[in-house]
């Protein structure tokens, strides 16, 4: 590389010169952006290397257990550099979705040695670190020695960064002082409105500001533009129904799942402000959902909306995201919106899933892991993924504000405003408590019921904290 | 009376008729999505009147994936391999073992040779979740972890067991005299079992080993949970085209008809074998 290219790269790794005034010098020494972006990235690399000792762990070998997913992609893509950077071999072993989770739970609960790092969800966590099959990371980014200079833990959304550690006490709050972080938050999810442009005009419907607008908005969709149904939320009988448009428009009303008095919980879904918002959200569903809903998944849900079968969703602001592009039928033509289903609310609140990385407690070398670890989850990768590859949403505040990216996200109309409002309430919204999964699988559960008319909606969340009480006070929780 | 009978054949091939197109018509339909793009599968209504592309079967060929995401690299090729070696090593081992076996509990006498065979049997009544953590474990400290070695030995669960009641029942239905007019020939037992006892079970083995196969093939949890991704078989790397970014319908329907069709080549031409076997072997106790 010429000297006048390494030193205005070298300019703007110091912050001397913005992203714009690098890339238009690059540009004006003939280099285009795609192999600026390249030689970014490798001088990034030495960057980083000139202030910590990469070289600590060179010669070892580390395994990872990745989940099929853009993140990974992005990671696999860079890991190159990664290897350059430390002398670390990796080699990884990727499994599809549907059943990942099968063999990470197999690894871990069999104290397998084989992977040192590997790809989980936060609620997760919460059966993994009290089972002791994970590390808390907080002894390795708290260390100097064994965190590079670079890593700017402050840098990380604090809701999103917050929502990855936990005190492991049943209620416990996330991100508390006590808390153990037993993940790195990689890349997240927002819960919000992913719409159909093109039939919203057609109906003349205006973007849903709250739950009664939305109602009467996917019922008008549903009648006036013919042939589609309009709304799709996920419906089977999993914790997946609940946590992504359902949570967040309940807990925007300030509702919450569980109670904590005295150390004991107990379900918290049988109060008024409850039975409302799920009747609300029940008649939405029978007038305006998808015939069969109670199947509905992640897949469905997006699938619907790329084919142009659904008029919106409200779901994972990264379902929306893919189905702008590939071959699906409304590639380019969905657009944005962050959705606060409380009319007094001020602000949005989104719960959030977030893909993370964590150690495995059983890895043989968790220094030389927290190495790749915090390479991963560092900035310059998060800049690589965000402007390179698909790392949506990204968890670091700087890559937010990285004019590249954002520009990039100018074809996904809305994406970075719906972003900018409801970031900053972003979280996870569940009470991490270790029947996480129980509840909320009963809780889709009564919801099938409720929209199948099997059984009145206060009925039917009477019976639900009469059944979750119960199962918190068999487990000692309650 | 000639009426009555012309109007029974008539309806009888009706109703044989709905029967295939029932049990066919999904087969027949993946087999269309497999020349389909997602955009023509998910069209609203759905046609049959399409552009046929091959363009999934080379994505699978090739092992690139194109997706909302970006292109991803997929190993189903690899998948498909994997399905085959284990299958089809699995069952060899299983006939080496499992036949001899057989002969030797359908004529042989011998103290606790019904406890062994339920023993060998109570092998396919556990249920894989239940045995899968401590095989792990002895997998890890025996260095089987992650092997085809250490995979075939575990298919034997599935294999052997069934080879052997099947063909063990076969055996018990071949008349034991005309063994003994070869042994009184002065043949050995070992001869015995080879020219006359083999020969004649030799539609029980066939659907034996076909049987097998087929359950070995559809093995899903043993690999995914003992083995690495590059030794996964199909029934796991299928799923890799349930992406977050979307379902590759198209890929999928290509899998499948890919993958069915070493098993359905197989059943085809060991059919006649298959119902014989079955219907004279294992029903027989």
């Amino acid at each position: 590389m010429h000297e006048k290219e390494k030193d205005l790269i070298s300019a703007f790794l110091r912050g001397e010169v913005d992203r714009r005034g690098m890339l238009k010098g690059l540009g004006a020494m003939g280099i285009t952006a795609g192999s600026a972006g390249t030689l970014l990235n490798m001088m990034s690399t030495r960057a980083l290397a000139a202030d910590f000792d990469w070289k600590k762990h060179s010669g070892k070998s580390l395994k990872l257990l990745l989940n099929k997913h853009p993140y990974a992609d992005a990671m696999i893509a860079n890991l190159q550099n990664f290897k350059d950077l430390t002398g670390i071999e990796v080699t990884y072993d990727v499994f599809p979705e549907d059943v990942y989770f099968d063999k990470v739970t197999a690894a871990l609960s069999s104290g397998s040695t084989e992977y040192d790092a590997f790809m989980t969800g936060a609620y997760m966590t919460w059966t993994y670190g009290p089972a002791g099959w994970i590390t808390d990371l907080k002894e390795w980014i708290n260390d100097p020695e064994k965190t590079n200079p670079n890593y700017a833990w402050d840098d990380f959304l604090p809701g999103v960064k917050n929502s990855c550690a936990w005190n492991g006490q049943p209620g416990g709050a996330l991100g508390s002082d006590d808390a153990k972080q037993w993940c790195i938050p990689w890349g997240f999810e927002q819960n919000n409105i992913t719409y159909n442009k093109a039939m919203f005009d057609k109906a003349g419907v205006a973007v849903p500001k709250n739950i009664d607008e939305m109602i009467t908005a996917a019922a008008k969709l549903q009648k006036d533009v013919g042939g589609i149904y309009g709304i799709g939320v996920r419906g089977s009988r999993s914790w997946a129904t609940i946590h992504p448009g359902f949570l967040s428009a309940y807990s925007n009303f300030n509702e919450k799942d569980l109670n904590l008095t005295d150390g004991k919980l107990s379900a918290a879904m049988g109060t008024a402000g409850s039975k409302a918002f799920h009747a609300k959200w029940v008649q939405m569903i029978q007038e305006s959902g998808p015939k069969d809903w109670s199947t509905y998944t992640w897949y469905q849900v997006g699938t619907d909306l790329g084919a142009g079968a659904s008029a919106m969703i409200f779901d994972a602001d990264i379902l929306g995201y893919f189905m702008n592009g590939g071959d699906n039928k409304m590639a380019g033509q969905l657009s944005y919106a962050a959705f606060t289903a409380n009319p007094d609310a001020t602000a949005s609140t989104p719960n959030i899933w977030i893909w993370s990385l964590a150690m495995s407690n059983f890895s043989k070398d968790k220094d030389a892991t927290w190495y790749f670890m915090q390479w991963a989850s560092g900035p310059e990768h998060a800049i690589f993924g965000a402007t390179k590859m698909d790392f949506v949403d990204p968890v670091r505040q700087s890559v937010w504000k990285d004019e590249a990216f954002r520009t990039k996200l100018d074809k996904y109309p809305g994406y970075v405003d719906m972003f900018d409002a409801s970031a900053a309430g972003a979280s996870i919204k569940f009470t991490p408590q270790p029947l996480f999964f129980d509840v909320t699988t009963e809780w889709a559960a009564t919801l099938q019921k409720m929209v199948a008319k099997e059984v009145p909606v206060d009925e039917g969340l009477d019976q639900l904290v009469e059944s979750i009480d119960r199962q918190l006070k068999e487990a000692g929780l309650g | 009376m000639e009426t009555t009978s012309t109007l029974e054949k008539i309806l009888r091939l009706i109703a044989l008729t709905l029967v295939v197109i029932f049990f066919m018509f999904p087969i027949f339909w993946i087999f269309l999505m497999s020349f389909q793009t997602n955009e023509t599968i998910l069209a609203i209504p759905p046609s049959v009147i399409f552009t046929p592309t091959l363009s999934n079967y080379a994505a699978l060929i090739t092992g690139k994936l194109t997706t909302a995401a970006g292109t991803l690299d997929i190993a189903f090729m690899r998948n498909l391999m994997n399905s085959i070696f284990l299958s089809v090593t699995s069952v060899a081992i299983a006939l080496v073992l499992g036949v001899p076996a057989a002969y030797a509990f359908a004529r042989h006498k011998f103290k606790g040779s019904e406890d062994i065979a339920f023993t060998l049997l109570s092998f396919r009544f556990a249920p894989p979740l239940l045995v899968l953590l401590p095989l792990t474990q002895y997998f890890q400290w025996l260095g089987l972890a992650d092997t085809y070695f250490g995979l075939i030995w575990v298919y034997q669960l599935i294999c052997l067991p069934l080879i052997l009641w099947i063909v063990r029942g076969y055996f018990e239905d071949i008349s034991a005299d005309v063994e003994y007019a070869y042994r009184i020939a002065g043949h050995s037992w070992f001869a015995t079992f080879r020219k006359i006892a083999l020969p004649l079970a030799g539609p029980g083995i066939a659907a034996a080993g076909l049987l097998a196969f087929i359950f070995a093939w559809n093995n899903f949890v043993f690999a995914l949970v003992l083995a690495s991704a590059d030794k996964q078989p199909v029934t796991v790397g299928a799923l890799a085209f349930v992406t977050s970014s979307g379902i590759q319908y198209g890929q999928i329907a290509s899998a499948i008809v890919l993958s069915v069709t070493p098993t359905l080549a197989l059943a085809l031409y060991a059919q006649r074998y298959l119902v014989e076997g079955l219907s004279l072997g294992a029903v027989k106790g």
